[in-house]
């Protein structure tokens, strides 16, 4: 009876909730007559794709290439900072550990918005604005603790009586890691990469402030072009919505285990 | 001791890159908010923030957009959480829709979909409340402050409420299953189990993702500045958006990084209070 009713519920939070984007996606393929209809047109009485052709020939693909060059940039930037440290906290003890580890949590709780300025500046300092390599740097302090969060929260998911075997059988603590460990928790460690690479994908207010270089610019900063004071090009921006949403909508259902567990890990456990 | 030198030697590279490099950026907002534009030592930006009063239509703003959104995010978090750990079968499946949806769209994305669906002519929003009869007339979203407010704080519900939603199943989890099954016994209905066993064994739960669902509402961004851009009349100007405005549009660093370090602290307060106060219970 209660699970009766409990199907009754989900599907219709369901349905609110996916109704959005699914509107979203029969927009894309409204000619205009349709989409400026009064009254509103449901489903699409012709589908089109022009506003698909409409993105294609504004080289949406560069686009998506550059928010792939700063997605990859970012994720392994912050796996290389992120790892060690993460092992770190799982493993041992040592001198200002809680110190560091509350800073990691504190970083988190950073508004992006306020080192946007300070960021500008340096990254103009170093004569790296406008560039694909300094705005993966601006990401770094953002990244990176949510990295450590996840890997550390997978590392101390591995018993250590794993490694201590290894070490017994004559590896060395590097070895132990790379045999024993990062096998174990590689999935792990693949799943934090990509949420770096997603966080990115979807970030705004520092790709469109820090490249200012057409050709350089990420998707989100090619879709908020559309969006004018006056009047927003509705058609286009859907169909570079829809595109753009799919790679990551597809990663998320598929790994949403370790992204949840990696998630909650703070929140849940300790 | 070798021990101690492996570790720090490990953690070596966060402390010199990430720790180096935000406190940069720190000392970099605080000696700004002290500055002329000639670089002299001066009170003057926060002089300028306190005496503004844009400065307290964003704070209040923002109490307002974390009130209405925390409420929402919660309270839906909590009630998709306590359906989805019912059922067995098709847990996947309406996880995948209902929390992983707006999850993976692009903050941009929500935005925009949001702001064609309050249009007040072609919106679809428009259309479906008149044909169920809730509203009587077509209500032009976007275009009053109050009615703005409210229209972004519904589109935060739907883009951030997933995360309340798993750590919710992760702590409804982790509750022990005897202790429903002695709330059984001892004759409480489902409305007194979930009053007394699910409520009081998530209250950690609860703090934490109370705590981290309001500091991450108060940094929130793009949905404001997409769907309003702060407008109409500031409407929806946030401490955020305010900063925005105030070093890209106006082009007044030092008094954005004034108004940045006062958010510094508002945040940081609240974080202190929170973990305070579970520490607190923590050691009861």
């Amino acid at each position: 009876m209660m699970r009766v009713v409990s199907y009754i519920l989900l599907t219709f939070i369901a349905i609110v909730i996916v109704f959005p984007f699914l509107w979203l996606v029969l927009t894309s393929f409204k000619t205009y007559q349709q989409i400026y209809s009064y009254p509103i047109i449901y489903l699409p009485k012709s589908w089109t794709i022009e506003h698909y052709q409409k993105i294609a020939s504004l080289d949406f693909k560069r686009y998506f290439l550059n928010s792939v060059i700063v997605g990859v940039g970012t994720m392994l930037f912050s796996l290389v900072v992120g790892i060690f440290p993460a092992y770190a906290f799982s493993r041992y003890s040592f001198r200002f550990k809680s110190e560091l580890l509350v800073s990691v949590l504190i970083f988190q709780m950073f508004p992006m918005v306020v080192f946007l300025v300070p960021i500008f500046k340096f990254l103009d300092w170093i004569k790296l604005l406008d560039t694909h390599i300094g705005l993966i740097l601006a990401y770094l302090p953002f990244t990176t603790p949510i990295t450590i969060v996840f890997l550390r929260s997978f590392f101390l998911s591995v018993p250590k009586s794993l490694e201590e075997a290894a070490l017994i059988d004559g590896c060395n603590r590097t070895r132990a890691f790379l045999r024993v460990i990062f096998p174990v928790t590689l999935p792990g460690i693949a799943a934090v990469g990509v949420y770096a690479f997603l966080f990115t994908w979807s970030e705004l207010l520092y790709s469109m402030s820090l490249l200012t270089s057409k050709r350089l610019q990420t998707i989100p900063t090619f879709l908020s072009v559309f969006v004018g004071q006056y009047q927003t090009r509705w058609g286009p921006l859907f169909a570079g919505s829809v595109f753009a949403t799919l790679p990551p909508l597809i990663v998320f259902i598929l790994l949403q285990r370790y992204f949840i567990s990696g998630l909650v890990s703070g929140a849940v456990k300790e | 001791m070798r021990e101690q030198k492996i570790a720090l030697r490990m953690v070596m590279p966060y402390v010199l890159i990430i720790i180096a490099f935000v406190v940069l950026l720190l000392i970099s907002n605080i000696v700004m908010s002290f500055s002329t534009t000639d670089g002299n030592f001066t009170f003057q930006n926060y002089k300028a923030i306190f005496t503004d009063n844009v400065f307290y239509k964003s704070v209040f703003n923002t109490c307002i957009w974390v009130l209405g959104s925390v409420a929402g995010q919660i309270l839906l978090g909590l009630a998709v959480a306590l359906l989805l750990t019912q059922i067995k079968r098709g847990q996947v499946f309406f996880r995948s829709i209902i929390l992983i949806l707006p999850w993976a769209t692009l903050d941009i994305v929500a935005g925009v979909m949001w702001k064609w669906m309050y249009n007040d002519m072609y919106g679809v929003l428009n259309d479906i409340l008149v044909k169920i009869g809730l509203a009587k007339d077509y209500i032009p979203w976007l275009a009053t402050p109050k009615m703005a407010m409210i229209a972004v704080i519904v589109a935060n519900i739907w883009k951030g409420f997933c995360l309340s939603g798993m750590f919710f199943i992760a702590g409804i989890q982790t509750i022990p299953r005897e202790l429903y099954e002695a709330a059984e016994i001892d004759g409480a209905n489902a409305y007194g189990r979930f009053w007394n066993v699910t409520i009081p064994q998530l209250k950690p739960v609860l703090m934490t993702t109370l705590m981290f669902t309001i500091i991450w509402t108060i940094n929130y961004f793009p949905l404001i500045y997409v769907m309003t851009g702060g407008g109409p009349n500031y409407g929806t100007e946030t401490i955020v958006t305010y900063i925005y405005r105030l070093s890209l549009r106006f082009l007044e660093y030092n008094k954005a990084a004034a108004l940045s370090n006062i958010l510094f602290i508002i945040v940081f307060t609240i974080a202190y209070l929170f973990t305070k106060k579970m520490a607190r219970e923590v050691a009861a």
